[in-house]
């Protein structure tokens, strides 16, 4: 395929920054609550299907933007409160919980929506002249839109009483407690948070793909990969993750065939994930 | 769960030897599929409560041993030639050979047997059904058909095992053989090893046990089930496709062991002839809302019944019997 590098270059880029948007979420509930959730990739599903229903209901695509993350982020809040906080002590059950979640939230969809695909036209359809190259537009508000979450991210965590908080409790929750802080409300915000940015993700992605409910899973598992490769904590890591797992899979597709660069990543992350799995995932509580 | 009451395994072998007498055939028949799915269940069981070793990827196993089975009863291995036993043979052997070789490049003593542990087998299990789909050596999405049955040798020549009572009695024989040597490796001082190492990998390994050699073995003799059980489905269903060792299947193995309990193998098989015999029952009536019931059975017994059902019996009598 003759492609133009400009162009490669700039798929690259959208599918790092894209990912980033869907790691982010992920990364919050695993830096922060220290749960991997693999109801990530459903709760962007159901922020994907919040938009279709908005957009379906005639309110428009920005009504349907606004209102994923908060529906989502309430979800969130629910899984935290009825499951996830029920087995702090069980980090394995924990795991499992959430891939029961996951398939909850799946087949629910399905019941409300059908097994088939469904479309959601962007907002501002048409593309732009970028370096020389025509590029479509809503690609490039995704792209802002990650970068605006990497910058919101970062002033929350690292310029806010709550940010410090909410590290406090990361860096050892007994003393956390003890010092007064509500480390289970903390929590439970954290991965609230986390779920609202997997909900905003969805719904921002949506007009960039066909929606239907198996699409969970083909998030999950490069966002995944991208915040347990990422070479630093905080949003910059996760940033640098999902630009090395999204950036190198966009160029594989591209130069070779879509299901390579999935292997690639795939495989790749499997070694990458071996060397620092004892370092990062090793905290077993 | 250290040491299984070895009465109720044979009470319950008894019950399913006796169940000819009383069932019709296309019962056996379809319990003698479901106990295919018994061993996956078994070999779960082992690796997940007896291992620590939460595997998202069991039925990538079982399809392995499937598949295996499918290319050596249509003759498509190069160099070999085109027989069913054979084929039995290699859903043993190949699934264990890919255990071995994944193992080596997973089960290290740095990979801690928690999370990162079950997040490297899902990564796997994806990988592996998306090679079976892209593969057209293996029939791709279609997967294979038109599999020749087991041949059972007799006096008066091989008999094809395809009626349901036969193919029942040699399930039952083969899932219970395969219970009771898990039940007596878990009691055997290996089994202590393995309960060793998943406790506590660090101190065991002080202690002289090398970690990353006892998780190895329980690794491949997991697969090794998992594949007998997914060769022995192939013969019956003369069908192999990639769902077989996809994750929709792993997961129901999850919740069959779950639901079973993760502690003990027989408890995880009655998990599982338990659950899909409830399938056979209510699937046709729930539809597309079964998925979603099993979701949140898996949610219930997780939260709940962390030992599962018939995994909290059975501790109750392992109980009673040493005080």
């Amino acid at each position: 395929m003759p492609a133009d590098p400009t162009l490669l270059l700039l798929d690259a880029l959208a599918q790092a920054l894209g990912l980033f948007l869907v790691a982010a979420g992920l990364a919050v509930t695993f830096g922060l609550v220290g749960v991997i959730n693999l109801a990530h990739g459903e709760l962007l599903l159901v922020g994907a299907y919040t938009a279709l229903a908005v957009d379906r209901a005639g309110l428009g695509y920005w009504a349907g933007l606004a209102l994923a993350p908060l529906l989502v982020g309430l979800l969130g809040l629910l899984l935290d409160l009825l499951v996830i906080r029920r087995l702090r002590e069980r980090p394995l059950d924990t795991l499992l919980a959430t891939w029961a979640a996951a398939l909850v939230l799946r087949q629910t969809v399905v019941a409300l929506f059908g097994p088939a695909s469904h479309t959601i036209q962007p907002p501002i359809a048409g593309s732009v002249t970028l370096l020389g190259a025509p590029y479509p537009v809503h690609r490039l508000l995704v792209m802002v839109l990650a970068l605006l979450v990497a910058a919101f991210l970062g002033w929350l965590l690292f310029a806010t009483r709550l940010g410090l908080m909410i590290r406090g409790t990361v860096a050892d929750r007994t003393l956390a407690a003890v010092s007064g802080l509500a480390v289970a409300r903390l929590e439970a915000l954290a991965f609230a948070f986390g779920a609202g940015l997997a909900g905003l993700a969805g719904a921002a992605t949506a007009p960039l793909l066909s929606i239907d409910p198996q699409m969970g899973l083909g998030f999950l598992l490069p966002a995944f990969l991208a915040v347990l490769v990422a070479p630093a904590g905080g949003p910059a890591g996760t940033v640098l993750g999902a630009a090395l797992v999204g950036g190198g899979e966009s160029l594989v597709a591209a130069l070779a065939s879509p299901v390579l660069a999935q292997l690639v990543v795939l495989a790749g992350a499997v070694l990458l994930l071996r060397r620092v799995a004892g370092r990062r995932v090793g905290r077993e509580r | 769960m250290s040491r299984e009451p070895l009465l109720p395994a044979l009470l319950f072998w008894m019950a399913l030897a006796l169940l000819p007498l009383a069932a019709p055939s296309w019962l056996l028949g379809q319990l003698a599929q479901h106990l295919c799915y018994g061993l996956l269940a078994m070999s779960l069981a082992y690796l997940w409560g007896q291992g620590g070793l939460l595997s998202f990827c069991q039925a990538l196993f079982f399809g392995v041993g499937a598949y295996a089975y499918a290319l050596a009863g249509l003759g498509k291995l190069p160099l070999l030639p085109t027989s069913p036993t054979l084929g039995l043979l290699l859903a043993l052997l190949l699934p264990t050979v890919l255990a071995v070789g994944l193992g080596l490049l997973l089960v290290t003593a740095r990979v801690p047997t928690g999370p990162a542990w079950a997040v490297l087998t899902l990564v796997l299990g994806v990988i592996g059904e998306r090679l079976a789909v892209a593969s057209s050596y293996l029939g791709g999405s279609n997967g294979l058909a038109g599999l020749p049955p087991l041949t059972l040798p007799h006096p008066h020549g091989p008999v094809e095992l395809v009626d349901p009572l036969p193919t029942f009695l040699v399930l039952l024989v083969v899932a219970a053989v395969v219970q009771l040597g898990l039940a007596r490796k878990i009691a055997s001082a290996r089994g202590s090893l393995l309960r060793a190492v998943r406790e506590d990998a660090l101190r065991a390994a002080h202690l002289g046990i090398d970690p990353v050699a006892v998780r190895l073995r329980a690794f491949a003799l997991g697969a090794a089930v998992a594949g007998l059980g997914g060769g022995l489905f192939a013969a019956q269903f003369g069908f192999v496709a990639p769902p077989l060792l996809g994750l929709g299947l792993s997961t129901e193995t999850l919740v069959w062991v779950a639901v079973g309990g993760r502690g003990s193998p027989l408890a995880a098989l009655a998990g599982a002839l338990l659950v899909k015999t409830v399938e056979g029952l209510l699937g046709e009536w729930l539809g597309a809302g079964w998925p979603l019931a099993l979701g949140f059975l898996l949610l219930l017994v997780v939260l709940f019944f962390p030992q599962g059902v018939f995994g909290g019996l059975l501790a109750r009598l392992a109980r009673r019997e040493r005080p």
